[in-house]
């Protein structure tokens, strides 16, 4: 793909401003088998207040690359090993500044942009939550961490030492003593009333009925829809430019499924938020992205616009997907009806990594990677079916192609 | 369910388990030979003994006998210690506060050692600070404690001479008024820095000794389960929000991962006060323990029952205390219950 990413604008015609741009990642584990090649160059842009569908069938390598947005990635076992990610937060775009690396830049640049810039609603609203905190308490703490300006606003410019500390959560033993005695003492319950009034007001946007009691909850009392919300609510606290919702819906009862897509694409609508959205479910991608890009073991097979790549899918791999879904509009349909297993990624050899299961798969795809290919505006592919054979140096025959079923 | 409703339904169901405990050891020195054994000697006659049974009421029904006990107990009679020549309260006191100051200092340094060590290596998992913890906590737990208190012994008051046995230094224990028993607490009371001193000193090398294996259990029991939370989801949305690894760590990871270890350090205080026998033995510290040890080996068993009866209160007391931090940290106890 001819990438004109550096200038922050997407290819499609200096239209769109891009949010991010991940070009040719790669996040590799050491494992005692060898090196597992969970992600292996994968490029996409996210533009400006659109919403991207990552698709692929579960160990792809989706969450990976989703964390690696936050350098999330534990590492060791995991290896940055290649690529970066380009990330514009509205702060230095409205400043007229550049992109930052988010797998350089220093840790504490890194911790503003958690939360704060980029925020991210996990696939189990049971386990993302904090089970001896408080739901007030838990949301509070990106308030305290990124909003702490706002939170002593009532104290005026004077604001004791002690008290700044506290609303930045730096406070020592010997401190949080002294904030529970008279003269900070009312100063302290000012900043607390301020940041109980932003998470009820953050609560409040994600249709949490009664916001107040529920802070005083315990992660086990509430449901896993309305734990959801409450992290979708942290999510979006800070107003990010990007959010990241790594297969949001997927642990939760269908019927509390569409309320949460719903609740998502409101709120990002409402917001103009980016969103990178991840599932194995197709036929959700469809309903709630703009683009999609379809990913297989580890790299990216196929993107563009939702309405191009479900009308005219290019690769193979996306092809077999759709034959899997169940053709009734509405039914939902998993990945999993594809023959064959996604190959083993421990130190692979260059190839296309579906050449084991494509129906078209000719001898030049078990030897060669394929390049990423722009096939019309805005839709690209990598598949060899699309590539010159002057530039793989074979014969044109020897090329894969769709008039010829190999098995 | 409140915290302090739980509270209030613990306490209640504590003076039952009082009871229970009281018919226990009454009826395990019924079972252990005879209760006048320390006062019998071979020249006396069966008519004799027969007088002492009957002085002593061993001849009544058992239940009466019972509530014969019961009753001094609650009125603070325990009998007479024939070991320590003087009835049990009165010995009991300051014997109580020599091994309660004993065990407190192993108990306090086991887990704030424990817990701070246990963090800092799990923290490190895999890496050279967890290694040499592991080697601290697998030889601290498997070392047999009267050996290494004899090494202890032998190094550090036979060779080096740094610090004394016993559990003062008699001229400066009568230099100052005792009215809590706790030497450390009483020096402090008296504002004499030398008493306190000199407190401290007898109280290293029992203490480090009786404290070793709890502190290597608490600090194993923190490692792994603070490995293990740190492997949850919970603690990447908690640096997904941008906390700093410090804030991760203490207060996602290290909070719950203390729930388990609470468990290990309830159950190591019946550990720690096993362990005083033997430590109060090799430093002659004159503790519970060692009176304990005496009394088993003379039949003095007015004294057993009482060390019985104390030390099962407070296994009751502790597990209490254990259960309410319990339900402090973990709020699904609470509820569940
Ligand atoms: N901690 C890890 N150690 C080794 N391999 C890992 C680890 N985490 C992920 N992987 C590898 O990365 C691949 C992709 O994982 P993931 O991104 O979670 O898939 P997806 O989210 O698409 O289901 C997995 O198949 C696995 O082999
Ligand atoms: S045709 Fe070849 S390159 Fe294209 S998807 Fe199939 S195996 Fe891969
Ligand atoms: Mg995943």
């Amino acid at each position: 793909m001819t990438s004109t990413a550096a200038a922050g604008v997407s290819a499609e015609g200096a239209t769109r401003a891009l949010v991010a741009s991940v070009q040719d990642l790669s996040i590799h584990f050491k494992t005692k088998a060898g090196m597992v090649h969970a992600v292996d160059g994968v490029s996409f842009d996210i533009r400006d207040g659109e919403t991207l569908g990552l698709v692929g069938e579960t160990g792809c390598g989706k969450s990976v690359t989703a964390r690696s947005f936050m350098r999330l990635v534990a590492s060791p076992p995991g290896v940055y090993a290649g690529g970066k990610i380009d990330f514009w937060s509205s702060e230095t775009r409205a400043a007229g500044g550049g992109p930052v690396n988010l797998l350089t830049i220093a840790d504490d640049e890194m911790l503003d942009i958690r939360g704060n810039r980029i925020a991210m609603i996990f696939q189990d609203p049971g386990k993302a939550l904090n089970p001896a905190l408080s739901i007030g308490n838990q949301l509070a703490e990106v308030f305290y961490q990124h909003r702490s300006d706002e939170l002593l606003e009532p104290l005026g410019p004077n604001a004791p030492v002690i008290i700044r500390r506290a609303a930045n959560q730096e406070s020592g033993k010997v401190e949080r003593v002294l904030l529970k005695l008279p003269p900070l003492r009312s100063k302290a319950a000012k900043v607390r009333e301020e940041v109980e009034d932003h998470v009820a007001a953050a609560l409040a946007e994600t249709q949490i009925p009664n916001p107040r009691k529920i802070m005083d909850r315990y992660p086990h009392e509430l449901s896993g829809g309305m734990k959801q919300r409450v992290l979708i609510a942290q999510a979006l606290a800070c107003n990010p430019d990007l959010l990241i919702a790594d297969e949001p819906t997927t642990a939760l009862d269908v019927t509390i499924q569409a309320r949460i897509l719903n609740l998502i694409r409101e709120l990002q609508q409402r917001r103009r938020t980016s969103v990178l959205y991840i599932s194995h479910d197709l036929s959700l991608v469809r309903e709630i992205s703009d683009r999609v890009a379809v990913m297989y073991a580890g790299r990216i097979a196929e993107i563009g616009r939702t309405d191009d790549v479900f009308r005219q899918p290019l690769h193979p791999y996306t092809r077999s997907l759709m034959a899997a879904v169940p053709s009734s509009r509405n039914k939902r349909g998993e990945l999993a009806a594809i023959e064959g297993t996604v190959p083993e990624l421990i130190d692979p050899q260059p190839s296309c990594r579906f050449h084991t299961r494509c129906p078209y798969a000719a001898g030049v795809c078990g030897e060669v990677d394929p390049r990423f290919l722009r096939h019309d505006f805005d839709h690209g592919v990598a598949c060899h079916i699309y590539d010159e054979p002057a530039e793989l140096g074979i014969r044109p025959d020897e090329l894969p192609s769709y008039e010829r079923r190999t098995r | 369910m409140q915290i302090r409703d739980y509270l209030i339904r613990r306490l209640m169901v504590l003076p039952i388990l009082l009871i229970g405990v009281s018919i226990i050891v009454f009826a395990l020195t019924r079972v252990g030979g005879s209760p006048i054994g320390i006062y019998m000697s071979h020249e006396m006659t069966p008519e004799e003994v027969e007088e002492l049974e009957d002085r002593y009421g061993l001849n009544d029904p058992l239940p009466v006998q019972y509530f014969a006990w019961a009753g001094g107990v609650l009125r603070g009679d325990l009998g007479w210690s024939g070991v320590a020549v003087a009835p049990v309260t009165q010995v009991f006191r300051g014997k109580l506060a020599a091994t309660m100051e004993l065990a407190t200092a192993a108990g306090l340094v086991a887990v704030t050692l424990g817990i701070t060590l246990g963090t800092f290596a799990g923290a490190r998992r895999d890496r050279l600070p967890d290694h040499l913890t592991r080697v601290f906590s697998v030889s601290g737990s498997s070392m047999p404690d009267f050996w290494f208190a004899i090494v202890l012994l032998i190094v550090f008051w036979v060779y080096l001479g740094w610090f004394p046995v016993g559990r003062s230094d008699p001229a400066i224990w009568a230099s100052i008024a005792h009215p809590t028993g706790l030497y450390t607490i009483d020096s402090l009371m008296a504002g004499s820095w030398q008493a306190f001193r000199d407190a401290i000193w007898h109280l290293v090398l029992p203490a480090i000794t009786l404290g070793l294996a709890t502190t290597a259990i608490i600090t194993r029991m923190m490692r792994s389960s603070l490995v293990e939370e740190l492997n949850e989801d919970y603690v990447d949305a908690a640096r997904a929000k941008g906390l700093p690894e410090r804030l991760v760590l203490k207060r996602h990871a290290r909070r719950n991962a203390l729930i388990p270890t609470m468990t290990v350090i309830g159950l190591s205080f019946g550990f720690l006060l096993q362990g005083t026998v033997v430590v109060e033995i090799i430093y002659q510290w004159p503790g519970l323990g060692r009176w304990l040890a005496d009394a088993v080996l003379r039949g003095d068993q007015a004294t057993i029952m009482a060390y019985v009866l104390f030390t099962s209160v407070l296994f009751l007391t502790v597990n209490l205390a254990v259960d309410i931090i319990y339900a402090y940290l973990d709020r699904r106890v609470v509820l569940g219950s």
